[in-house]
């Protein structure tokens, strides 16, 4: 029954969206309104009862429902029932449709007198959006399909996807993906409305711009942290395609976030701003092409299915062509006030765009260039890790030169010699704890100088800020702060990483970087739903006093005949220990794998910091946006 | 169609994990010397390992990763080069085998394409600054 | 040219929704590896045969008729259920296949010959897996065709099953050409 009304409220969550489009696109004022709200509210109302039917379904374990039964068991634990309702693609799918609805209701709430034409315009889009994405879940992805007879249990029990990281992990994502879809809407609205001069469209741009780039952040934060914790290589980025496809509208945002700003303040750089939303929202959708069309094959991949992926790819073809033909014809309307001059805030924002359209293009580039070679010959490459740091860490280091100088810079033009005398106690508190840091940590490679150097470099500058340099906002402060303490920890754990492979036998003693390890014990530990082999070791410091006890453990899962590394991991601000159990006996002793990952936690540390400046400025901006709508 | 394909895929893939489970490279493969061990574990990163998921054999599980790492050492004893080591690989297994993509003419607008980005960037810079100098 | 600038955007857009179109449609394995040994001359190697009592010298072996080069172990589940297409393609078809015994235990091989039959005119052992290598085998079973002039023309990844038996046959028939 309550699958029949999941799926019954998703066709007519469809026939609202219809509604919603055929009304915005009619020029009547006063039943335009009336009829959107009704139009807004029924969609936001029916997806949200079917998301509801679908986890429903989950709780109560109704295998007769075939996403259900693919994708949960009895013996799940609750948290992992919810978690499953989007950790697969059907289920993905009705969360982007809820998260669309969502975003369309407060599309919605922002109508007033003087803007009624142009957010008719955007729901219109808005509206269009959410039906392709409703006809691909309904035609092909629907997530009520039943199956007869019952079964008694599920098949869903894969144990390393069992992980509250993981867990939150999509919901957040989606917010960022579904977030942009907002502000494409809103381009095209501002290209397809006429006076657009008198309608504060990137006021109304930046809030949804600002919700979508801050999730982004924190959902690729926890995707990095799962992978740390769980897969046993102490690593957290693989540049692999499907973690490319976040980060690229991650950088786009950024990009996006900062051109809105000079926009609002300066008017200058609108239409950078309007190819930039669109650019952001194709990109995610591209990237749900990649994961579900079965075009490569990822860690990441839900489904092989090309059928799905030629449906996805007419979708973009439609919106990417509407949106981008308009673009060409119609952003030359949008004039600047004048053109961006190098030594002013905007200046930076200028180089900052282009570093991270740079920096997407080749992200872009290297992801989809084996597919370009595929198709235009019989060979395959394969573009890995080495070509993405190889391209991406060059065309970094200077942004967050640039970064750095920011609260300096003025709003218009400024002396080169007054920013140096004003940089000057920066430079030098940067060289001072730049020093200590290599001291600390007895590493004098290049990049690890670098990376140190930069973070120190920005947050010095923010640091002496000084009065008569232009005010710039606590979010931005934050955000900018978060970005420095994650570099310094990407430096630390990838540049000044120390690793240890060694066979050892009960009793005996290793060393890595003033830490004293004694394998103590082996012993056999049954959990839950696991038996596990588990190593116990005790690390001491240089002091010869013991820090802590870390227990790596290797799972066996019997339900799923799937074997899991559990690597156990000590952390402090300076570093983290991480040892992981590898094969072995008695006789021969274990494989052990230790690795010293100096400032990891810092990277988790920036990343909420940076989140936490997301949600001032949303509340900031959320604000200026009430006063307009009154 | 495409279910049969996947689990084909995976069957055949999972063939590669059957026998003995080892957690990447083990402390016996490693060479006496350590410039020699250093060479091979920094050409074992370049490599991909074919039967997993986007990992170098360096990192990987899979025995068909140490077969490789295991052949790689001996050629490194033998004193052969980094490109004739790489050259071995990719005559029998292509470019594929390479996480870093080969400087070949399919792979220039590859390489060079970031490089042009970047010019087409200060381009744009030098035009903006030009015009707003105008302009004031 | 300002305003032409702005047309940019769409035209590569343009080219990449082509691109995966193309490969959306037409049949492939995202996963499968082409083999770089096609249209070369087979890897020459030497190595001890199980089933004759004497070492099996490549260059003896190839360049008279068609030939199959079956990479199998007893320990792999789908070279098991291959078998029964082998033996037919070595049976009906009269195809001279040798099989490469992959990183196996020989005595275990025989008895699983002894099981279920045996296709294979001979059969050798790769007990390190280096001649895989050599082939650019990364995961069984794979079969090879080689023509008559012992040059590789195709290789088949995975098992020969009922859907690609057809398809397979024919791409050797093909391979005279």
């Amino acid at each position: 029954m309550v699958p029949s009304l999941g799926n019954f409220s998703l066709w007519l969550a469809l026939c609202f969206a219809i509604f919603q489009f055929v009304i915005s696109c009619k020029k009547n004022n006063k039943s335009t309104l009336y009829f959107n709200k009704i139009a807004v509210n029924g969609l936001l109302l029916c997806t949200f009862l079917s998301f509801l039917s679908l986890m429903y379904s989950y709780l109560v374990s109704d295998f007769s429902v075939v996403n259900v039964f693919q994708n949960s068991h009895t013996t799940k634990p609750l948290l992992y029932k919810i978690a499953a309702v989007w950790g697969n693609h059907e289920g993905s799918m009705l969360l982007w449709i809820l998260v669309l609805a969502i975003f369309n209701y407060f599309i919605f709430k922002l109508y007033n007198k003087t803007n009624s034409i142009f957010i008719s315009k955007t729901l219109e889009t808005q509206a269009f959006v959410t039906i392709g994405f409703l006809l691909f879940t309904l035609l092909t992805s629907n997530p009520f399909e039943r199956i007869i007879p019952v079964p008694t249990n599920g098949l869903g029990f894969n144990p390393i996807l069992q992980d509250p990281a993981l867990a939150i992990h999509p919901p957040l994502l989606y917010i960022g993906y579904v977030g942009f879809s907002a502000a494409f809407s809103f381009s095209i609205s501002a290209m397809s409305t006429e006076s657009i001069e008198k309608v504060p469209w990137y006021n109304y741009m930046k809030p949804f711009v600002l919700a979508a780039w801050t999730f982004l952040t924190i959902g690729i934060a926890f995707g990095s942290i799962w992978a740390y914790y769980e897969l046993g290589w102490g690593g957290w980025w693989f540049w692999d395609p499907v973690e490319n496809a976040s980060f690229m509208p991650w950088l786009l945002g950024t990009a996006l976030v900062h051109s809105l700003v000079t926009v609002e303040k300066k008017m200058m750089l609108q239409k950078w701003v309007l190819l930039l939303a669109i650019l952001a929202f194709l990109l995610s959708v591209v990237g749900t092409f990649l994961v579900r069309s079965g075009i490569l094959t990822s860690v990441h991949t839900f489904a092989l299915d090309p059928a799905r992926g030629i449906y996805i790819l007419i979708f973009i073809g439609i919106l990417g062509a509407y949106s981008l033909i308009l673009f060409a014809l119609n952003s030359k309307k949008f004039l600047d006030k004048n053109y961006v001059s190098f030594l002013s805030r905007e200046g930076s924002i200028l180089v900052n765009n282009i570093i991270m359209i740079v920096v997407c293009s080749s992200v872009f580039l290297g992801t989809i260039y084996p597919l370009i070679i595929e198709a235009f010959s019989n060979n395959k490459i394969s573009v890995g890790e080495p070509y993405f740091n190889s391209t991406v860490v060059p065309i970094v280091i200077p942004a967050i030169l640039i970064m750095g100088v920011v609260p300096l810079l003025s709003w218009k033009k400024i002396d080169v010699k007054k920013i140096f005398r004003k940089t000057l106690p920066s430079i030098v508190l940067t060289i001072i704890v730049t020093t200590i840091f290599l001291w600390i940590y007895q590493s004098y490679n290049p990049l690890g100088l670098i990376g140190i150097f930069l973070a120190c470099w920005v947050i010095s500058n923010i640091v002496f800020k000084q009065n008569n340099i232009p005010k710039f906002s606590k979010s931005m402060v934050m955000a900018h702060i978060g970005i420095s303490l994650l570099i310094l920890g990407v430096t630390g754990s990838s540049v000044w990483q120390k690793e240890k492979i060694i066979r050892m036998k009960i009793n005996d003693e290793t060393i890595i970087h003033n830490y004293n390890i004694i394998f103590k014990e082996i012993k056999e530990v049954v959990g839950k739903n696991y038996i596990a082999l588990q190593g116990n070791f005790w690390i001491y410091n240089n002091k010869k006093s013991i820090i802590t006890k870390l227990n790596p453990e290797n799972r066996f899962y019997p339900v799923t005949n799937n074997s899991t590394t559990e690597a156990s991991i000590h952390t402090n601000l300076l570093r983290d220990l991480y040892i992981v159990l590898g094969d072995g006996n008695e006789k021969d002793g274990w494989v052990v794998r230790v690795y010293y990952n100096p400032l990891v936690a810092w990277i988790w540390i920036g990343a909420f910091v940076i989140f936490l400046g997301g949600l001032f400025s949303i509340n900031t901006n959320l604000k200026i946006v009430k006063r307009l709508s009154i | 169609m495409a279910k049969t394909l996947l689990s084909i895929v995976i069957i055949f893939v999972m063939i590669q994990f059957i026998s003995k489970n080892s957690y990447s490279v083990e402390p016996e493969e490693f060479l006496q010397n350590p410039k020699q061990e250093m060479r091979a574990r920094n050409i074992s990163k370049n490599i991909r390992c074919l039967v997993c998921q986007n990992q170098s054999i360096d990192d990987s599980s899979a025995p068909l990763a140490k077969d490789l790492r295991t052949l790689i050492r001996i050629k490194v004893q033998e004193n052969d080069t980094d490109e004739e080591i790489y050259k071995f690989l990719t005559d029998r297994y292509g470019d594929f085998i390479l996480l870093k993509p080969p400087f070949k003419i399919s792979t220039f607008l590859l390489w060079s394409l970031p490089f042009v980005f970047v010019i087409i960037g200060i381009f744009i810079l030098f035009i903006h600054n030009k015009k707003s100098k105008k302009l004031s | 040219m300002k305003k032409k600038i702005l047309i940019f955007p769409f035209i590569a857009f343009l080219f990449i929704l082509i691109v995966f179109f193309y490969l959306l449609v037409i049949e492939r394995d995202p996963s499968e590896l082409p083999s770089v040994l096609i249209d070369k001359k087979i890897p020459t190697f030497e190595a001890e045969s199980l089933l004759n009592k004497k070492t099996f010298i490549s260059k003896n072996e190839f360049g008279t008729e068609t030939t199959l080069v079956n990479f199998f172990a007893t320990w792999c589940g789908p070279c098991r259920d291959e078998h029964v297409y082998l033996k037919r393609l070595s049976n009906e078809k009269g195809l001279k296949i040798i099989g490469v015994n992959y990183k196996d235990d020989p005595n275990k091989t025989v008895e699983w010959l002894k099981e279920l039959g045996n296709p294979y005119s001979d059969v050798i052992v790769d007990s390190k897996g280096l001649i895989g290598i050599d082939w650019g085998v990364y995961g069984i079973p794979e079969t090879y065709i080689v023509n008559s002039k012992g040059i590789i023309k195709y290789r088949l990844v995975g098992p020969i099953t009922k859907k690609n038996y057809n398809a397979f046959y024919s791409k050797i028939k093909e391979s005279e050409y």
